[in-house]
């Protein structure tokens, strides 16, 4: 399969995250976990610092978590300009607890109201598109809204 | 115990003004040698005797492009401290180090940045190192993503969005009285601040720091050399730079979460100086955002969460007579912005006593580096009598 996000990638942080990318793209949110002593690896890197294993599971997840921080931005920022139609608008950092509280950012869709830390979310997953710079992304619902 | 401890010292200062970002009418590499000469100048050292250079972050003037016009007549030493506004103190603690294990005599660290020379410099701040993860998701700026912990820190920590406004207020009242300060004209009070547009949740306008052209350079020697020299010395008594496990680049999984991420530094240069919270008696807070500036209070041991309102109220914030007087200059917000060395020069100028907010007698002067950086840095500088 031929991965959008390949085509267009971003430069820039650890860059061990390409599984969780293909994942989304075709479906699926997965995180990685250690093979050698369990713990959650977010963001993805090449080596557990806990026990110093090389391998690790990308683990298939529902997406589901609560609010862990959020902002609304206000501004139509130089780098996510594709967003700029869109302003004012919520990402959420949401917190996982099935995959070791891992805190994972998206947009949040739908309804503001009652946003608030510790707040339910269910993620939806989004196929690439511009304004996700050609990338798939996941979507943050509040759960008292679906 | 081997130490850095009191065995160099800033003796020279220079800085250009600060322009408004894009229409500096030099280029940067300019800008760079005029401050690291009027540094050499100040001082009474000659520039063609500079042997160290040192910066942080994105800088471009490196040592091979200074040397031609600063007539060197050997670089013995030359390093650029990792990561963004974090590194600056980790800056100084390089100079010193090279200094003490003799590999350099007369060490410049120095920032300069002019935007017309390169990109708007928030995304040369970046330097292209933004996790996709952010950017997929509509956040590509620093008051962004400091907004996430600034809403952790004000709606789960219980820390009073109050504290932000007061770290604010204090720099522009500072201002006022500062020539140098771009945002001497503006009077926040209250409503000011809570009429601005939000930029992003929950930072408004005045939360933020400027941006701006310019430059700026410390001349650092050993303290035997600082005592025949021209100027007080400010003697560097610790300059700690680093990260405690937990952080590092984490895309927003960094523990402990809504602080300025500088516990573990701040306890090293409160070890190594012997000093305290309570010994100190100015501070220049590096704020990329209020935020963070209430954050390095908190990882510094000034206050807590639970008393962080208490503590970090106007009154208490400003010169010469509040308990705790920050960014005396006006600071990163109403000062200007050249990544932060600005407050450097205003630390050192409080030891000197010709700070345009002067605490009286003060002996004891601290300068953090940028807060909520991957890696970060404080330090802690004294006078003669405090070695
Ligand atoms: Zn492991």
């Amino acid at each position: 399969m031929q991965f959008s996000y390949e085509q267009h990638r971003i430069i820039g942080g650890i860059g061990a995250d390409d599984e969780y990318w293909r994942a989304l793209e075709q479906g699926e949110f997965k995180l990685p976990r250690c093979s050698g002593c369990g713990q959650w690896t977010w963001p993805a890197h090449y080596r557990c610092g806990v026990c110093g294993s090389w391998e690790f599971v990308w683990t298939p997840l529902e997406p589901v978590g609560t609010v862990y921080a959020w902002t609304r931005t206000c501004y139509a920022f130089e780098r996510v300009k594709e967003r700029a139609a869109d302003v004012p608008y919520v990402t959420v950092l949401a917190e996982i607890p099935a995959a070791g509280n891992a805190r994972v950012m998206g947009i949040l869709q739908g309804s503001e109201e009652n946003l608030r830390i510790g707040a339910a979310v269910r993620g939806l997953i989004l196929p690439p598109s511009e304004k996700s710079k050609h990338y798939p992304s996941i979507q943050w619902t509040l759960e008292a809204h679906r | 115990m081997s130490t850095i401890r009191g065995k160099t010292a800033i003796v020279g200062v220079g800085q250009t003004p600060y322009y408004k970002r894009g229409t500096s009418p030099d280029p940067e590499l300019k800008l760079c040698v005029r401050a690291i000469v009027d540094a050499c100048e100040e001082a009474g050292i000659q520039p063609s005797e500079v042997d160290g250079f040192i910066s942080y972050a994105s800088e471009r003037s490196d040592a091979q492009k200074l040397m031609p016009a600063l007539g060197t007549r050997e670089v013995r030493f030359a390093a650029l401290s990792w990561i963004h506004g974090g590194g600056i103190p980790g800056a100084l603690s390089i100079a010193a180090s090279a200094i003490v294990a003799g590999q350099a005599s007369v060490v410049a660290v120095y920032r300069s940045m002019a935007e017309s020379a390169g990109q708007r410099l928030r995304i040369n701040v970046a330097q292209n190192d933004t996790a996709a993860q952010y950017l997929v998701n509509g956040l590509e700026s620093p008051v962004q993503i400091l907004a996430l912990r600034a809403q952790r820190l004000i709606e789960a920590d219980g820390v009073p969005a109050e504290t932000l406004r007061a770290m604010a207020q204090a720099c522009y009242y500072h201002a006022r009285n500062n020539p140098r300060a771009y945002g001497r004209n503006t009077v926040l009070d209250d409503q000011t601040y809570a009429n601005a547009r939000m930029i992003s949740e929950p930072y408004r306008l005045f939360d933020c720091s400027r941006e701006n052209d310019g430059a700026c350079a410390v001349i650092v020697v050993s303290a035997e050399r600082a005592k025949h020299l021209k100027q007080k010395p400010a003697y560097i008594l610790s300059a700690p730079m680093g990260g405690l496990e937990g952080s590092g680049a984490r895309e927003e999984n960094i523990h402990p979460y809504s602080t300025a991420g500088q516990a573990g530094v701040a306890r090293r240069m409160w070890a190594e100086s012997g000093y305290a919270p309570k010994d100190v008696d100015v501070l220049q807070v590096y704020q990329n955002m209020t935020g963070m500036g209430v954050g390095a209070l908190i990882d510094h041991g000034f206050c807590t969460f639970e008393n962080a309102g208490e503590v970090i109220r106007f009154e208490n914030l400003i010169a010469p007579n509040g308990a705790l007087p920050c960014n005396t200059s006006g600071g990163d917000l109403a000062e200007g912005f050249i990544h932060g060395m600005g407050l450097m020069a205003e630390a050192v100028r409080q030891l000197r006593g010709t700070s345009t907010n002067q605490v009286p007698d003060a002996k004891l002067s601290l300068m953090t580096g940028g807060p909520g950086d991957t890696l970060t840095s404080t330090a802690l500088f004294g006078t003669e009598e405090t070695l």
